[in-house]
């Protein structure tokens, strides 16, 4: 049995459906990390597990126990918000004990709980302080030893770090990646920023319009999109979805894709399943991610299916680390990640190695993946 | 080229120094305007009579007295009775502050419920509180009147009962109630506006450290609030304190009469000579506090004044 | 176990709700309820005392048959003229002085921080004070008049206050003293409130000064025209105190507004059903007004 589990959980407000039929588990010491674009549902579902909203339909689980009727104090949940929500007029003391306060926990145990919260984000020195007085990061960790100090069974976090700068936003993320092995609590997440749902989950649940478009690990999600939505979500830059229709090139299966002025290209795939033949001379989605379409000396050694095409680059990027290329397949921009030395100049045409391994297709009219 | 441009720079400068010329003058023009009735009070409440009906209105004092001063706190007549307007000032002291610190309170807690506990149909109540505050007053004066002239009847069958009216009947509560009545709709909408913009997230994240309704009230908005207490505070005290509808109504005759019904009468008075020295005098007092108020706190006051006029 | 916890939570629920219920109860029945009352009122017959016998819309046939040809001349048609002209006359001026003396302060101007309270101040004063202040001020025998004199203008005469057809005119002067400040401040606020690129960008296309306020900032600055309307003609509608301090009704009642003219037919006249018909007509004018205004301000934020 999962440590927290929910169970066809739907939410209305009015005709509205906000959350469709939610079906999630995490185990112990997991972190589930809820991710989707704004209005898909997330923070409504963070906040039916906090018990901050009723909810229509299902049931919260957590160790076994439903929890779903019970009041937010009732639930041992702790919360870290988007904004903090510091409590302005107390110091940072103040608002690390408040919870306890409220549970009539005597001073001296609370002081003892402070201390020890204080040292792990090293705080120490600002206990004193007003929220008004504390930098960005500063709050943020405030913040997390408010949630820390109750000991919770379940973690939750709503964006937390959606309002630091960028270079702040790294070190945090890596901060309660820490946090999370040393403590090894039980956390929900939730983000619109697909970098740190991969960083930061065990599970991922990528959503849309009340509903969960995939659930399963980062690997799972990065590498086996079950539909066009999730694949175009995650990754950055976002994996390559090319209309191109299933041909036979020799005596094999091929993607067919359309180049601008020039002859389509073929590339034939070695190993197709049997599935695909289904869509022979019907159009598909060919999709593919920017790091498995790459100059030839680039690409992996040892996958087993690489096609070489020679194709017309658009635009160049370097970007330091690499240095992406754009080329147009199937009437679309095509983005290829290549080495940040590679010598590449726009309006060139240079052969490029798709992986087809990692390659993927959807079928376009229902937007799910066929292989 | 440069010559035609410098000398443009030049008449623009010129112009330029006419132009702050006329607008100082205006300023100073209106701000002449604006002092000039409350200078006219302060300078003929220091003299004598004679200097005042033989002198010019806007000449200092020659002599300054503090007789109409003391005369009018201590001996001037409202209608009969000779006490000067001192007990009329106590009157609305005791009305003002009970009326002001409920009404305030009334308005924190609906306030929060309104923002932070919002319930179907919240903007309909809000909606109708809201218009409560536009209303003309004349179209509750005779119902209310009506009601507290049966209170006043049944508080004194309570004193001839039980030994004590309970306050029913006593003019200076009834305005302390009719004050609050038709002052929690300001108030609601004072708060309203400002703890909509309080952020939620703080009464969720209280919510989540098991706060109750009143102990997140108490602790969390409550002490966030300063601000917008004293705006309100201010707001309902110069209302309170002006009002002359309602304390002519209600405490129109008596030794209950509010301030402002009271210099009303003295200044109205038609027996004897006209003291205008102790009218004017008697028209200082009763500014005085909101005058008073309006020095120490003008920046809460003007703010009142706005959020009452343009909803947040 | 499970319904008691639900009837702990719904108590929990429902204390919101209880909180706020007093005071919607009073705003329903002092206010809501007391209209109704007073509507049934005016269509009765009452005199001194409340009559709850309906007999039709008389008090409003009253009101309205009684025209300034009758003998004694209607007061309620002296008291609408009134307010025709001091709500006109009032708005207006409020609302031109109060842009007016706004733009100027917000010239850049040195000492703005002495003159703005010096405008303001009037509007911490009851109407009660700047009547008696006004009266004396305008006093033939005492104020600007008699002080002109003095100052060897002796052709000068001003007896508005004393004169029944000009009375209304004094309460205009008393009443824009006391407001236009306060419209000033909100116009200020107004115009500090307009993004200054936009300023920057009009000057950059050539604007002068002056089509920089009429094109650009004075159609910024609407919504604030609309809550000065919306307060000064409330303020008016209102007025009662003013007429009372500053001119005791003026010569024959000359100078009532409609409010003074419903407390001293209900309260001194012993009309109380007519007293009540005017009080429904101030009611339905402002409501004519409050209404769209509220309902726009309260939709278009919905949640």
């Amino acid at each position: 049995m999962a440590f927290l589990e929910i169970d066809g959980l739907r939410k209305r407000f009015g005709n509205v459906e906000i959350l469709k039929g939610i079906n999630l588990e995490l185990e112990k010491g997991g972190f589930l990390v809820l991710v989707g674009p704004s209005g898909c549902g997330k923070s409504t579902l963070l906040n039916t597990i906090a018990g901050l909203e009723t909810i229509t339909a299902g049931e919260i689980r957590v160790d076994g126990r439903a929890i779903n009727d019970l009041h937010p104090s009732k639930r041992d949940i702790a919360m870290v918000f988007q904004s903090y929500a510091l409590y302005p007029n107390m110091t940072v003391a103040g608002n690390i004990s408040f919870g306890m306060e409220m549970r009539g926990v005597p001073a001296d145990e609370r002081q003892k709980a402070i201390d020890k919260v204080a040292k792990v984000l090293q705080i120490g020195h600002l206990l004193q302080r007003k929220p008004s007085q504390l930098s960005g990061g500063q709050r943020q960790r405030v913040a997390m030893g408010r949630a820390l100090v109750r000991d919770p069974k379940l973690f939750l976090f709503d964006e937390p770090l959606s309002n630091l700068d960028a270079k702040l936003r790294v070190d945090m993320r890596i901060e309660i990646k820490r946090l999370h092995a040393t403590t090894g609590t039980t956390i929900v997440y939730v983000t619109h920023d697909q970098i740190e749902a991969m960083t930061l989950a065990t599970k991922i649940a990528v959503m849309r319009d009340g509903e969960v478009q995939q659930f399963g690990t980062p690997a799972e999600i990065y590498n086996n999109p079950s539909n066009m939505f999730v694949a175009d979500f995650m990754g950055s830059p976002a994996m390559n979805l090319i209309p191109a229709t299933v041909g036979v090139n020799g005596h094999g299966l091929a993607v067919v894709m359309q180049r601008e002025a020039r002859e389509p290209i073929s590339l034939p795939l070695a190993n197709a399943p049997a599935g695909l033949s289904e869509f022979k001379d019907k159009p598909v989605i060919f999709g593919v991610r920017p790091e498995a379409l790459t100059d030839p000396e680039g690409a992996e050694r040892n996958a087993s299916a690489i096609a070489t095409a020679n194709l017309h680059i658009e635009v160049v990027e370097p970007a330091g680390s690499d240095t992406f290329a754009v080329t147009n397949l199937g009437g679309k921009g095509v983005v290829a990640r290549l080495r940040a030395d590679a010598n590449i100049q726009p309006g060139s045409n240079t052969a490029l190695a798709f992986n087809l391994t990692k390659a993927v297709f959807f079928d376009p009219a229902t937007e799910k993946r066929i292989f | 080229m440069s010559a035609i441009a410098s000398s443009s720079r030049q008449s623009g400068a010129s112009t330029k120094v006419l132009n702050r010329v006329v607008i100082y003058g205006l300023l100073a023009l209106f701000a002449l305007f604006y002092l000039m009735p409350l200078f006219v009070m302060l300078v003929t409440s220091f003299k004598t009579m004679d200097e005042i009906q033989n002198g010019n209105m806007l000449s200092l004092p020659k002599a300054p007295t503090f007789e109409p001063w003391l005369k009018a706190w201590g001996q001037t007549c409202v209608g009969l009775t000779c006490a000067g307007i001192k007990g009329y000032f106590w009157n609305s002291i005791k009305m003002v502050v009970p009326a002001v610190i409920i009404s305030t309170l009334l308005g924190a807690l609906n306030g929060y419920v309104l923002t932070k506990w919002r319930f179907r149909g919240h903007t309909l109540v809000f909606g109708l509180m809201l218009f409560a505050c536009f209303i003309p007053f004349q179209s509750v004066l005779l119902p209310m009147a009506t009601i507290l002239g049966s209170l006043g009847r049944f508080g004194v069958s309570l004193q001839n009962s039980i030994g004590t009216s309970l306050g029913l009947g006593n003019p200076t509560v009834n305005l302390i109630f009719v004050h609050v009545v038709y002052g929690i709709g300001f108030t609601t909408l004072f708060f309203r506006n400002y703890y909509e913009a309080f952020p939620t997230e703080l009464v969720k994240a209280a919510q989540v450290d098991g706060a109750s309704f009143f102990q997140i009230f108490r602790r969390i908005m409550l002490p966030n609030s300063m601000p917008i207490f004293v705006v309100t505070v201010i707001y309902q005290f110069t209302n309170i304190w002006n009002d002359f509808l309602f304390a002519s109504a209600y405490a129109g005759t008596g030794d209950a009469m509010p301030m402002t019904v009271a210099l009303n009468n003295v200044v109205n008075t038609s027996t004897g000579v006209v003291e205008y020295n102790v009218n004017m005098a008697a028209a200082m007092i009763a500014a005085l506090p909101t005058l008073l108020v309006y020095v120490l706190a003008g920046r809460y006051f003007v703010r009142g004044l706005m959020a009452g006029a343009v909803k947040g | 176990m499970r319904p008691r916890a639900s009837i702990r939570s719904h108590l929990q629920d429902a204390l919101p709700k209880i909180v706020l219920a007093p005071s919607f109860a009073i705003t329903i029945v002092f206010v809501y309820g007391f209209i109704l009352w007073t509507i049934y009122l005016s269509f009765t017959n009452s005199k001194t005392f409340p009559s709850y016998a309906i007999t039709g819309a008389r008090a409003y046939q009253r009101l309205w048959g009684w025209t300034f040809d009758t003998d004694p001349p209607s007061s309620w048609y002296t008291s609408i003229t009134n307010m025709g002209i001091f709500g006109f006359l009032y708005i207006l001026i409020c609302l031109a002085l109060g842009l007016f003396l706004a733009i100027l302060l917000d010239q850049k101007i040195r000492g703005e921080g002495m003159l703005r309270p010096i405008y303001l101040y009037p509007m911490a004063l009851s109407f009660i004070v700047t009547g008696v202040a006004w009266k004396w001020f305008l006093d033939p025998g005492l104020g600007l008049e008699q002080t002109l004199h003095q100052w060897g203008w002796s052709s000068f005469h001003f007896d508005w206050i004393k004169n029944k057809d000009f009375v209304i005119y004094t309460v205009v002067i008393a009443g824009v003293w006391q407001a236009s400040g306060f419209i000033m401040a909100m116009f200020l606020a107004g115009l500090r409130g307009i993004d200054g690129e936009i300023m920057k960008a009009a000057q950059i296309d050539g604007a002068t000064t002056f089509q920089l306020y009429r094109r650009i900032v004075i159609p910024l600055l609407r919504p604030i025209f609309l809550s000065a309307f919306i307060v000064l003609a409330h303020l008016a509608i209102k007025s009662y105190d003013l007429v009372v301090a500053l001119t005791s009704g003026g010569p024959g009642g000359s100078a009532w507004l409609p409010s003074n003219f419903m407390y001293e037919y209900t309260f001194k006249r012993n009309e109380m059903a007519v007293g009540s018909a005017s009080a429904v007509i101030m009611l339905m004018t402002i409501v004519a007004i409050i209404v769209p205004y509220l309902y726009s301000e309260l939709r278009e934020k919905p949640r």
